[in-house]
């Protein structure tokens, strides 16, 4: 009885609650919705991919250089917005289709910052970096968010990638690191031969495979070879990076990855090598707190894991092993329609440059900015890498990374199909160059 | 009784809050993704109006139909599905000891969200230390499938979770249908003589068939617009052998930036479903007098 | 009916009493035994649920899902409690859910009584436009909506996010509602005719009260869609203390790592409100059935 009053009650309790939100929800709106806020503040709206749920060590960092930022400039207030990878993807596009983009933000390099500078969404950071940034970055990286002439977004990150391996399985079989392909492939007939799976690779979004790829194309057609590719000096459907296509399905064919790789996910994947059922896993420098600072990985785990760097191929054109495959990450772009723009910039640069200081040791992060290792206290693994990238003859950006996001996609599907062997190194080539010339139209 | 089912006052205050609602939540957008099919847009940067070119690279785009045959694939399925599901929902409904307690377990799946039934799934399915391998392996198969990376059977390892992830919603409301059946009728059948059976294909079964339609209908543009457990467990890979229309639109929209592209083939998955509802509801015409 | 009871009958009268008997006892022990199996596959997602909600990032991948977990990570409830700001998100969940669900019902329980019991010359085509509303994909709302939301300035206010819920729900929920109206009787509104009430009294007292069951039904199926949506949420609202529990789950979804037995705790405890809402519902879908005859 009672529920057929209670139903128009609730109705109208609804509905008026509705209003009573739509109007105080509006108004509020409007007050914060303008840059300057009350008294005289300057609200930075800022929006980041590190909640701490899964990135604590990078949130801690931001929010305690967001408190020096504020403690430094009493009338500047950062508003925070901050999402997971997938999501802040999703939404940066959502935001940017309406001109909504927050003040400050970030943004990935190449290929994704391409179609945002061509909508004049990002504002060119060139005189913030000279005043702030003259030659703090790692030579190269600042050029990933360059598109004619002007840069676009300073770089936060700077990733490269190296076979991590386990040494307690290679010890087993007395194996060595290899320092030649044909070394490698022993290694992998070893391994094959005691029933160990020699090397972890997850394709269901197709970029791990693509390190492989993309490795060997160093090796086989030399540093510069996919770069070249995208500024359209060689074509894809080039005999070495055909070469390297039919070295992946060599891999393929004996046996180098677990089975089913294009359904498996890079998490996925990557439990095969923490639970050492796989011996080997090329994978990037953002793992590197997985093999030394992480409290989530036992210790033993972490005293187990080496790396190598990917070997030299017998007759190729790369003959350098200190050139690397790698790319930066995420970098801070500041939105060209923001009404605070130079605050922002200024506090963008803040950020990058504190950035630099911390992140190494507080959250096992490889910065875009110069590090100085002899102050601080780190992981030998840390060092020895931070060392690596100062003698680095090269580092190659990666190819999707690179390449427009049209191309990147194809990209990922067609290195799954080449692992699945549903397609041949000859289509591999000729369908990722179709697109790229179609693309030059 | 005319007089007072027509009042217009009434009508109107029962249809317009609701139609207002759709009219700006669904139809601005709806009409908007029409127009925006005829754009090349990135999502951003200015719009350049191309017509029907969107449209005309559609309809010679394979992607395009192979997605949609997957789609239509997924629609037969879950339709399928539908008459097993009426069958659990008709054991539940009927008076066996116990039915309250199964029907509450059954329907528990229904409550998890798409994320945890992806992973659930992608743990059942993972080609080495998966449940189903495993068992597989341990009747001695030697080279189980690989479920979800071979690309001739993905389709149908994903469809799987799919039709199961809404085992639940049908049941409930077959179950609610079943129960709605009002006891006299059944009463008076079982007075006739009927058997359990008979009343269950003859009495009740009759009687819910409107339901029973809605769910078809539900069922089918349900799976032409699918898309949480495919873009989470498969992204529609390897190769595009488990993309659907809805995974293929976000592709295009969100991952390449063809916004108005996938405006298009968002526009297009709308013509689809009302032409398969048209076709749906002209098939079930026939039995549209079996109300009391 | 009476072809079939004569058909019974004659059947009986075979003299296969006993054996019926028999394979009627075996029939009942298979289906009670299949019932037994599908219940213990169905309530297993759950407990795996709570394992995996204990277990670190490294047993959760490789190790057999049905391992229990070596060490019992119970601290990742109280980590997602605060880190993820689970407690800040609790309430919205709550709150977004119990509107657009009774906003949801009671539009629809409009509508399709409009629909189905009175009489005009435009319902079919009304009804024609919930139905489309069925079809369209929401990746292809996503920015004209947002656009929307901003010129009437609910960006980052809940309403945007109840409304939308509300209105995508709505072609759904009236779907299911028809099939459910056109089964009750014409003689129950005309004895309402003629008793003289008015149409909004043969609505609220009269067709609403049979329609229990069904309105749980839609209740749980609402429920259970915008318990767990996020798209919207994602995209409409900016400021943490509007989020819900689904944006939570992301938040241990890293740009390299993610941490996933805080998503499976996260999970875990956003499983059991819904899960205690939803058994307190199931129950109602029967016992309208009871109210519901004792006023037929």
């Amino acid at each position: 009885m009672l529920k057929k009053k209670a139903l128009p009650i609730m109705l109208a309790v609804l509905l008026m609650m509705s209003f009573a939100l739509a109007g105080c929800g509006s108004s509020a709106n409007n007050a914060d919705g303008s840059n300057a806020a009350s008294g005289g503040q300057t609200v930075i709206k800022f929006m980041h991919l590190w909640p701490e749920g899964s990135s604590k060590a990078q949130y801690t960092i931001v929010n305690d250089i967001i408190q020096d930022y504020e403690k430094q400039h009493p009338d500047v207030k950062i508003q925070t917005e901050i999402l997971g990878n997938d999501q802040y993807r999703e939404k940066l596009k959502v935001l940017a289709s309406s001109n909504e983009l927050p003040d400050v933000g970030m943004t990935w390099s190449d290929g994704f910052l391409k179609p945002y500078v061509e909508g004049q969404l990002f504002t060119p950071l060139d005189d913030v970096i000279d005043a702030n940034l003259k030659d703090a970055f790692i030579p190269g990286v600042k050029e990933s968010y360059a598109i004619d002439g002007k840069t676009y977004g300073m770089p936060l990150e700077l990733n490269i990638s190296y076979i991590f391996y386990n040494k307690e399985i290679f010890k087993k079989y007395n194996l060595q690191v290899p320092k030649t392909y044909t070394e490698f492939k022993n290694i992998v007939n070893t391994l094959n031969q005691n029933g160990v799976i020699p090397a972890a690779v997850g394709n269901k979004e197709g970029w791990p495979g693509s390190f492989w790829f993309m490795y060997l194309a160093d090796r086989i057609g030399g540093p510069t070879i996919l770069t070249d590719v995208i500024q359209g000096k060689r074509s894809f459907n080039d005999p070495d990076i055909l070469k390297a296509a039919t070295e992946v399905q060599n891999l393929v064919d004996m046996n180098t990855f677990e089975k089913g790789n294009s359904g498996l996910s890079n998490d996925e994947a990557k439990g095969y090598f923490m639970n050492e059922q796989a011996a080997m896993f090329l994978t990037a420098t953002w793992e590197l707190p997985n093999y030394t600072t992480s409290k989530d990985v036992p210790q033993e785990f972490k005293d187990k894991i080496g790396y190598f760097k990917f070997p030299l191929y017998e007759g190729g054109k790369g003959t350098d092993i200190n050139s690397y495959v790698g790319g930066p990450g995420v970098g801070l772009f500041v939105a060209d329609h923001s009404q605070v723009k130079e605050q922002a910039k200024d506090f963008a640069a803040f950020l990058v440059k504190e950035w630099g200081n911390k992140s190494v040791t507080d959250a096992g992060v490889i910065p875009a900015t110069k590090v100085d290792t002899a102050d601080k206290k780190l992981d030998p693994m840390y060092v020895e890498i931070l060392k690596d990238l100062n003698g680095a003859s090269n580092v190659t950006t990666y190819f999707d990374t690179q390449a427009s996001p049209n191309v990147a996609e194809l990209h990922h599907d067609l290195i799954a199909a080449l692992f699945g062997k549903q397609i041949t190194p000859q289509q591999f080539v000729d369908q990722t160059a179709a697109a790229l010339a179609e693309e030059k139209q | 009784m005319k007089a007072v089912m027509s009042n217009r006052a009434a009508i109107a205050m029962y249809v317009l809050p609701a139609l207002l609602l759709i009219m700006i939540i669904i139809y601005v957008p709806l009409v908007l993704t029409g127009y925006y099919g005829m754009m090349d847009w990135k999502g951003f940067a200015p719009m350049k109006f191309i017509g029907f070119g969107n449209y005309n690279k559609l309809i010679h785009d394979s992607m395009f139909w192979k997605s949609t045959y997957h789609s239509v694939l997924l629609g037969i399925f879950s339709t399928l599905s539908l008459f097993i599901y009426l069958a659990v929902s008709m054991v539940l409904a009927s008076r066996i000891k116990g039915a309250n307690l199964f029907r509450k377990i059954y329907l528990i799946p229904m409550l998890l969200s798409s994320v945890a039934i992806a992973q659930l799934w992608s743990k059942i399915y993972d080609p080495a230390n998966g449940m189903l391998n495993n068992l597989l392996m341990a009747f001695g198969v030697e080279n189980p499938p690989l479920w979800l990376s071979d690309p001739n059977i993905v389709l149908y390892s994903i469809f799987v979770p799919i039709v199961w992830q809404y085992a639940g919603f049908y049941i409930i409301i077959y179950y609610a249908a079943l129960k709605n059946v009002s006891e006299e009728v059944v009463e008076a059948a079982t007075i006739d003589g009927a058997t359990a059976w008979q009343v269950a294909t003859r009495v009740k079964l009759p009687l819910i068939a409107p339901v029973f339609k809605v769910t078809i209908i539900l069922a089918l543009v349900g799976s032409l617009k699918y898309f949480d457990l495919i873009f989470v467990m498969t992204g529609g890979g390897p190769n595009h052998a488990s993309e659907v229309m809805a995974s293929y639109m976000y592709g295009e929209a969100f991952s390449k930036y063809n916004f108005g592209y996938g405006s298009a083939i968002g526009f297009a998955l709308l013509v689809i479903c009302l032409l398969m509802t048209w076709l749906i509801r002209k098939l079930t015409a026939s039995n549209e007098d079996v109300q009391y | 009916m009476s072809e079939l009871a004569a058909r019974k009958r004659s059947d009986a009268d075979s003299g296969t009493h006993v054996k019926a008997r028999w394979v009627g006892r075996i029939g009942f022990g298979i289906l009670y035994l299949i019932l037994g199996i599908l219940a213990v596959i169905q309530i297993y997602p759950l407990l795996w649920l709570f394992l995996f909600s204990l277990k670190t990032n490294q047993e959760v991948f490789g190790m057999s899902p049905f391992a229990l977990p070596q060490n019992p990570q119970w601290g990742n409830y109280p980590k997602v409690w605060s880190q993820g700001h689970i407690n800040l998100y609790f309430l919205n969940s709550v709150w977004y859910t119990v509107a657009a669900v009774v906003l949801t019902i009671v539009l629809a329980s409009f509508v399709t009584f409009a629909i189905t019991r009175m009489h005009w010359k435009l319902s079919k085509l009304v009804l024609g436009l919930f139905i489309i509303g069925l079809m369209i994909p929401l990746h292809s709302t996503l920015i004209p909506l947002f656009n929307f939301f901003k010129h009437v300035n609910l960006i980052d206010n809940p309403l945007s996010v109840i409304l939308s819920y509300t209105a995508f729900n709505l072609p759904v929920t009236i779907m299911i509602l028809l099939g459910f109206y056109q089964a009750i009787p014409r003689e129950i509104e005309e004895a309402g005719v003629i008793d003289g009430c008015s149409v909004h009294r043969i609505f609220f007292r009269i067709v609403l009260p049979l329609t229990t069951p069904v309105i749980a039904t839609t209740a749980i199926i609402n429920m259970i869609y915008n318990w767990n949506e996020f798209v919207f949420v994602n995209t409409f609202i900016s400021s943490d203390r509007w989020k819900t529990l689904t944006v939570g789950v992301n938040n241990f979804v890293g740009q390299y790592l993610t941490d996933w037995g805080a998503i499976g705790a996260t999970l875990m405890i956003s499983i059991i409100p819904i899960l205690v809402a939803f058994l307190l519902l199931s129950n109602r879908i029967v016992e309208g059935l009871a109210a519901g005859s004792v006023k037929g």
